[in-house]
């Protein structure tokens, strides 16, 4: 079985994933820099969050910007008039988009296909529209405000190596509580609801409570990752939550393969490569991006992810159609 | 155990059932039989409450259920299998079963040893995608996935559509072994199931219940029934 293979892979083996995944970002450090790997990782949070949504319960969302602007807001509001204390405006930024799932999710949830796409599109223009105008005394419209956190002990928000910890901490926090709670009764129940909604409630199911449920763990993290981002940058503008941004993750989702957890990464990875980098050699390199979803969709429908898996489980059973049965060539 | 009466049940000005009364006793298995079209399906969709009646009532151990939503019917004990043998494709079998299992907290264990001793193969398949399942064995896991948390009705639509003979067999085992257990309404077309299994057997024409049939050796006979499907 382990023929050619050394006591150390056992070792790996034997490791959690998310230690695999703490490496795979630190490995990154020295090739782009760790400013843009915080950043990568906050987008790989807020994927993860709409991989949630989507991958796992089929729901497929055009205004989940929503929620990383709200926890964005929240955060650096709290900041600015509450209190500087990083860790309160990050506890901040997660409740105000909760609550703000809480609210919105009874009305969404109802909803299915198109229909619940819009309805998080026409919610997510309204917080848009709200905090560049109505709200204009206290967000400051349009030009933003920025975020003057205090250091707290060592952990100190305008250092990069601290923002860099704290986020890389959150992704491995959110990723192992993802793949506990998908793996739990909760995870098994948001998957049968992908695939047939009415046949969970012939099964005994409130199917409308776990679906508001999972949209407000969904609309949490996203917070997160928008309270995240705004500590990093010091700063909060409505572009947060433009609409348009949502393209962005619907593209990092399905590029990874929607309905893992490791699709998300390396799709929220290959999208941040992809639109940090490419744009620096290729003007419009959103036409790249448009051309690579459509060979995903043609040629590679489970994603890089998806797409990987296929191809150890091809090896692994030409591996076993290869191997002798015992006592042959004798 | 369910008393149907006067209902009338229609899709839009389409008219699908005309005062339909029959009653189900504790323990019996009664069977619909006609021809496509005559509304059996739509009689066990009202049953479940998928549809609204326009007029009558459906009682459930004596309690009207018009209007109940499925997951109360289903923590009262009443289950549903549909005719299109649809198992969760991309959950594993174990799965499949986890979800009935938790809704009627049945321990994980005994859900799944009720399953597998109905058919003992499904046993060495608890890891594999549902959706790799033959046709037979959905429907067998579809069966044995409404046994789970004992429950007192079982609605069935057509168990044995599109199965081979040696599945249907098998099938007919099972929902003989269920017999005097659970109280059971199947819509079928199978007459030699119906013949082996019917303790009463009702005729569906046009949306009416045109014949009962009650008698052992009329229903042993088949002929009677043979001119309605």
């Amino acid at each position: 079985m382990s023929r050619g293979r050394g006591p150390w892979v056992a070792t790996l083996a034997l490791l959690p994933p998310e230690a695999a995944i703490g490496a795979a970002f630190l490995l990154l450090i020295p090739l782009i820099s760790l400013h843009r790997v915080t950043d990568f990782m906050i987008f790989c949070i807020f994927v993860l969050s709409f991989d949630l949504l989507y991958g796992y319960m089929g729901r497929l969302s055009f205004g989940h910007l929503l929620f990383l602007g709200t926890g964005a807001y929240s955060a650096g509001l709290f900041i600015k008039y509450a209190s500087p204390n990083p860790l309160l405006g990050v506890l901040a930024g997660i409740l105000g988009a909760g609550l703000l799932g809480v609210l919105l999710g009874p009305a969404a949830v109802r909803a299915t296909g198109a229909c619940f796409a819009l309805m998080n599109l026409a919610f997510n223009h309204i917080g848009f529209f709200l905090v560049l105008s109505p709200l204009r005394a206290v967000t400051n419209g349009e030009d933003g405000f920025g975020i003057r956190a205090r250091a707290l002990w060592l952990f100190d928000p305008a250092g990069k190596t601290s923002m860099f910890l704290l986020v890389l901490g959150s992704l491995l926090l959110v990723f192992y509580l993802l793949r506990r709670l998908t793996a739990s009764p909760f995870g098994i129940l948001i998957r049968s609801i992908k695939e047939d909604e009415t046949r969970v409630r012939f099964l005994g199911y409130n199917t409308h409570l776990f679906k508001w449920l999972t949209y407000v763990i969904a609309g949490t993290l996203a917070g997160l990752a928008g309270t995240l981002g705004a500590l990093n940058y010091s700063f909060v503008n409505p572009n947060v939550m433009d609409v348009q941004g949502n393209v962005g993750v619907v593209f990092a989702c399905l590029i990874g393969g929607a309905g893992s957890l490791y699709g998300a990464l390396a799709g929220g990875v290959a999208y941040m490569l992809i639109s940090n980098f490419l744009a620096i050699y290729i003007q419009r390199w959103e036409i790249f991006l448009g051309l690579s979803l459509l060979v995903i969709v043609f040629r590679f429908r489970r994603g890089l992810w998806g797409s990987v898996q296929s191809t150890l489980e091809y090896a692994r059973r030409f591996e076993e159609v290869r191997r002798p049965v015992a006592g042959e060539g004798a | 155990m369910l008393a149907v009466k006067d209902l009338d049940v229609a899709y839009g000005y389409a008219r699908v059932l005309h005062d339909v009364s029959f009653r189900l006793e504790q323990g019996h298995m009664a069977f619909v039989i006609g021809r496509n079209g005559a509304g059996k399906t739509t009689l066990l969709k009202t049953l479940i409450g998928l549809l609204r009646p326009r007029r009558g009532s459906v009682s459930y151990q004596g309690q009207e259920i018009s209007g109940v939503p499925p997951e109360e019917l289903y923590s009262r004990g009443m289950r549903y299998v549909g005719q299109e043998k649809r198992v969760f494709a991309n959950l594993t079998v174990r799965e499949n079963i986890e979800i009935p299992a938790y809704a009627s907290r049945e321990p994980l264990g005994q859900a799944l040893a009720r399953v597998t001793a109905i058919h003992p193969k499904l046993g060495s398949l608890l890891d594999q995608k549902a959706g790799q399942l033959s046709g037979g064995q959905r429907q067998i896991l579809l069966v044995g996935r409404a046994l789970v948390g004992d429950p007192k009705l079982l609605l069935i639509d057509e168990p044995t559509q599109g199965l081979a003979a040696v599945v249907i067999d098998e099938v007919a085992r099972i929902l003989r072994g269920l017999r005097g257990r659970v109280s059971a309404l199947i819509v079928e077309q199978n007459l030699a199931v119906v013949r082996h299994l019917a303790d009463r057997v009702y005729i569906l024409s046009e949306g009416k219940i045109v014949r009962e049939i009650s008698d052992p050796s009329e229903i042993a006979d088949t002929r009677g029934m043979e001119a309605y499907l």
